[in-house]
């Protein structure tokens, strides 16, 4: 029925907006037709043609209201005054090209700032799952003292899969850092990085492949019986060149025959922000990708890996899930006392997994965010100012077209449209602008084994957003400019045009000088902001980083992983010791070492929960947790970690030896505060696990690439100790690192020819995107930012300044005439302006210390207030007061007072 | 002065589309039917029924069609559409009750 009624009333509407012409002229005909009928009639009964014509018009009851009547139900009034005003709009900014230029440009700035942080926002937190009904889908997880996003382990995920009553589904996953792969046997083996997947996670996620099918429940069923995988669209292009006669095939992943069943679509690149998984595996063939030989992760209630995802039913609400989960969370913990104490569970949403508290990535969106809208804020300022003194100037235009009968709304409605023309075009020019940025975004690599991709980009939902904050704009500087000019008084505005009136100028002139105060205090706060940020930055940076400075230079970084040519754990230790001991034999190198997880890499360390000896545990704990690594006797040495006390580890610190540790600074300071740590000991685990003793304290240094890894504790043991497979090899030299890859590789095929060298790189790489480029796109973001808003209210200030003087032009003439001297009118009109400067600078002074005191509690303490930006930036803006009150004021004091009376 | 027979609210509606359910009409040609059927009870302002038919276009009641008179001149013709059958339909079931329940009422004998 609906839409029965707009199939007649579409082609009627479009034919009034777009063959306006045609429409008017058959209401005439129609009308006159009808006219002609009744004049017939009127003469046929005797009247003369001329009063029969009358009779006509007063039946009809005024032949135009009569038309305006019949064009209102075409409802479409609206639509075409709002076209009548664009066109205006246009010729009257025509009339005045380089004011609206630089509202444009002004604006344009403004949104483009925007649009970048603003992608970075929609990538980090708002752009849905690529599911289906992605609203549906909640993540379920594990809540413990030191985390409320935890992991759960499989026999957990067992559980809520089959005791939940709120989801049409519960899916599980895990990521694969690293597996072998090769297309075909005997092929060297590749690494890519996956996603260990339960049955039905395609089908609850609702992810239809392109190619074959998706898994079956039963192939999750029996651990290690169903080799099957599901490759990644992009995967499949690169690797298989995207052959649709995969499906099918045999691969080989991690030494096994894997089966190909099915693509993912295109339009699944996974669950995640940045990393794009290659292959999907069922979670059956967990045992295949094990890490930790000692650990079965179907039965041990401690592995907590898994990602644990669910699709509300329709109809299930997020609170009865969320009571439901608590209940099951408290019968885990009865059932395994020992495994699941103090634990709880809870379901959370896209957008509470994207906004979690120790992520700094989203803060930083916010923050660039927040500051790229004060940009914005003080170019809608600008363009403000800049309206309201054009708005001035048309007071006689608008007397006369309210004195012709406008309405004042419809006069509004005008004014409006002018700036919302002005700023749509700035915001087309800024979507440009901001794609500029959002590119520049992309230009810096990852150094990853897996390839991870930038995911800031334009799309609709920046592209829409970035068109309303225009709209805003346009309301935000149109609005002041347009209540204000309506609101004149007609015989003066149709006298006098342009001229402050004394006695009223008082309330005039308040609007325009609560504009020079908006602009010099917004721009310092933001400037106060952007100053902090980049201290902040560059601070971070440095901080922690010394200890790489000769590592960068010289060290070559090899990942190894034995598993992958079917290495045991014995096989596995004997490799590296003899891959270490061949190349220290080499008269090239410096020093070798292991390590699991080089500092200022972008993989998690692992964490080991321990009890430290004579420490007060709180009542409710059972053991604490610390980022760890594992390595060799080399490490401390090579990388360049300094031993502060103690001693580094020894060959001699075997499996058989004694258990031992290395602690950090930070470490040795918190729990045994005062002390030396050396020779205090804790015990793995919990309070009656392994002993280990500590031998060292080692100088604490950044251990991500997070700009803010700094002063954590962290915990190293020897790889001795706790064998693991998967190991970074340190090659230190006097040259260039580069140059010790074929003799690495050479020491490797001497021992085995088929090892793969997974990733080579130096560790300048790694240092670079770490330590040098990822901080630093952040730094140029925040420099961007305060320079153009810098700019802007710079320009701005000057804009308002100088056009305030010369309104005053007249008013100076005759201070001349009638005596006064130059000098004395110079001092008046600059401290006018050195007053509002001084206002706006005291209100960005309190503004400023505010946004420091928020920001130095969200991110870093970068310490206090910056003067040096008060010092510099508060004199140069009076610098530009007074130059914007000399040089009108000085011209007005030159003219001759009969001209300057005349000024209008 | 009021007019004769002040229409009902929204009985102009029903007329025209009675009117036209019965054949194709233009404008002048409804005002001379309406005044010729109601024997000139029913006066609607030649004013107000050109506004009138223009809303019942844009609710897709009825279409126009410019065709040649009798007397060849060029007219726009009315015509119902399928929309506006269904519409007319429910507007006389409607005015059939409404004004069956006003009869009843008018004749209450008075007790």
């Amino acid at each position: 029925m609906k839409m029965e009624h707009w199939w007649f009333q579409a082609p009627l509407k479009l034919k009034a907006i777009f063959r306006r012409g045609r429409a008017e002229q058959e209401l005439d005909e129609e009308l006159q037709f009808h006219l002609d009928r009744k004049i017939e009639e009127g003469v046929a009964e005797g009247l003369s043609p001329e009063t029969a014509r009358l009779r006509a018009l007063r039946a009809m009851g005024g032949l135009d209201q009569r038309k305006e009547q019949i064009r209102d139900t075409r409802g479409i009034h609206w639509l075409t005054d709002f076209l009548d005003d664009v066109r205006y709009a246009f010729r009257s900014l025509r009339r005045a090209p380089g004011l609206s230029a630089f509202v444009v440009v002004t604006i344009a700035l403004g949104i483009g700032m925007t649009a970048t942080p603003l992608s970075m926002l929609d990538a980090l937190v708002f752009r849905p799952y690529p599911v289906s009904r992605p609203g549906d889908v909640v993540t379920l997880v594990g809540t413990s003292r030191d985390n409320a996003y935890d992991a759960f382990s499989y026999r957990e995920y067992l559980d809520l899969r089959d005791h939940t009553r709120s989801y049409d589904g519960v899916v599980a996953s895990t990521t694969l850092l690293s597996v072998g792969f090769s297309s075909r046997a005997g092929e060297t083996p590749q690494v890519r990085g996956g996603q260990l997947v339960s049955g039905n996670y395609f089908r609850v996620l609702g992810v239809e492949p392109t190619l074959g099918r998706g898994f079956r429940d039963d192939e999750d069923a029996v651990p290690g019986r169903d080799a099957v995988v599901v490759l990644a669209p992009d995967f499949w292009k690169r690797e298989f060149a995207a052959d649709p006669a995969v499906v099918g095939r045999t691969v080989r992943i991690n030494g096994v025959d894997f089966t190909v069943i099915g693509v993912a679509p295109e339009t699944f690149p996974g669950m995640f922000i940045f990393m794009r998984p290659d292959l999907y595996v069922p979670l059956a063939m967990a045992g295949r990708f094990s890490t930790n030989p000692q650990k079965n992760f179907f039965v041990d209630p401690d592995d907590r890996e898994l990602t644990v995802r669910a699709r509300l039913k329709s109809g299930a609400t997020l609170h009865e899930a969320r009571t439901e989960i608590a209940v099951l969370a408290r019968s885990l913990e009865r059932e395994y006392p020992k495994s699941n104490r103090d634990r709880g569970a809870a379901v959370r949403t896209q957008f509470e997994m994207r906004t979690q508290d120790t992520d700094v990535n989203w803060k930083f969106g916010v923050i660039f965010t927040v500051l790229a809208l004060a940009v914005l804020l003080v170019a809608c300022t600008n363009a403000a100012g800049l309206l309201l003194s054009r708005a001035r100037t048309r007071t006689r235009e608008i007397a006369v077209r309210l004195a012709i009968g406008a309405g004042r709304f419809r006069l509004i409605r005008l004014l409006l449209t002018e700036s919302l023309v002005l700023a749509l075009l700035g915001g087309v020019a800024g979507i440009a602008v901001g794609y500029a940025g959002i590119s520049a975004l992309d230009t810096f690599t990852i150094p990853a084994e897996v390839p991870l991709k930038v995911p800031f980009r334009m799309d609709l939902r920046v592209l829409i957003a970035s068109l309303a904050l225009a709209v805003l704009s346009a309301i935000f500087c149109g609005l002041a400019p347009a209540l204000q000019s309506t609101r004149t008084d007609l015989l003066r505005g149709l006298k006098a045009a342009d001229v402050d009136e004394p006695g009223r100028r008082r309330k005039r002139l308040w609007g325009r000088n609560a504009l020079v105060v908006a602009q010099v205090a917004m721009s310092l706060m933001l400037l106060a902001a952007s100053f902090l940020m980049f201290r902040g930055f560059r601070h971070s940076i440095g901080e922690g980083v010394d200890f790489a400075l000769e590592a960068k230079d010289h060290v070559l970084m090899v990942r190894f992983d034995p598993r992958l040519v079917q290495y045991d754990a014995a096989r596995t230790e004997q490799f590296y010791k003899r891959l270490a001991e061949r190349l220290r034999d080499s008269p090239d190198v410096l020093g070798t070492g292991y390590t699991q997880n080089p500092p200022l890499g972008l993989d998690d360390f692992d964490r080991v929960a321990f009890v430290p000896e004579g420490f007060q545990m709180p009542r409710d704990r059972e053991s604490l947790a610390s980022m760890m690594d594992t390595v060799d006797d080399g490490f401390f040495e090579t990388m360049g970690v300094a031993i502060l006390r103690g001693r580094g580890f020894r060959a001699s610190d075997d499996a058989h030896a004694p258990r031992v540790a290395v602690v950090n600074e930070v470490f040795a300071k918190h729990y045994w505060p005062n002390q030396d740590a050396v020779g205090k000991r804790f015990r793995l685990d919990r309070s009656d696990g392994a002993p280990v003793e500590i031998v060292g304290v080692a100088k604490s240094i950044k251990y991500r690439d997070s700009p803010f890894g700094a002063g954590i504790d962290f915990v190293y043991l020897p790889v001795t100790q706790h064998p693991a497979a998967r190991l970074v090899l340190l090659t230190k030299s006097a040259g260039d690192p580069l140059q010790m890859v074929e003799p690495v590789k050479e020491a490797v095929r001497a021992l085995d020819p088929n090892m793969p060298l997974l990733e080579t790189r130096t560790y300048a790489d790694l240092y670079r995107y770490s330590v040098v480029e990822g901080p630093g796109i952040a730094v140029k973001l925040v420099g961007t930012l305060g320079a153009v808003g810098l700019l802007l209210a710079i320009a701005g200030l000057y804009g308002l300044v100088a056009y305030n003087v010369t309104r005053r032009t007249r008013e100076i003439g005759i201070r001349i005439a009638i005596g006064a001297k130059p000098a004395d009118v110079l001092k008046l009109v600059m401290s006018k302006g050195l007053k509002l400067v001084g206002i706006g600078a005291a209100i960005g002074l309190v503004m400023g210390v505010a946004i420091e005191r928020v920001m130095n509690a969200m991110l870093f303490n970068a310490g206090g207030i910056d003067l040096l930006v008060y010092l510099v930036v508060v004199p140069a803006m009076i610098a530009v007061t007074m130059l914007a009150a000399y040089a009108p004021a000085r011209r007005a004091t030159h003219i001759a007072p009969t001209l300057a009376l005349r000024c209008e | 002065m009021s007019k004769p027979a002040d229409l009902v609210q929204g009985t102009l509606d029903l007329l025209l589309l009675k009117l036209l359910a019965l054949e194709p009409l233009h404008g002048w040609a409804i005002s001379l039917r309406l005044r010729s059927v109601s024997n000139d009870v029913l006066q609607v302002s030649e004013g107000s029924l050109y506004p009138a038919l223009h809303k019942l276009e844009q609710e897709g009641w009825i279409r126009a069609e410019w065709k040649t008179t009798e007397n060849n001149r060029r007219a726009k013709f009315y015509s119902l559409t399928r929309l506006g059958r269904k519409q007319l339909d429910l507007e006389a079931s409607n005015w059939q009750r409404l004004s069956n329940a006003i009869s009843q009422v008018v004749q209450l004998s008075e007790a």
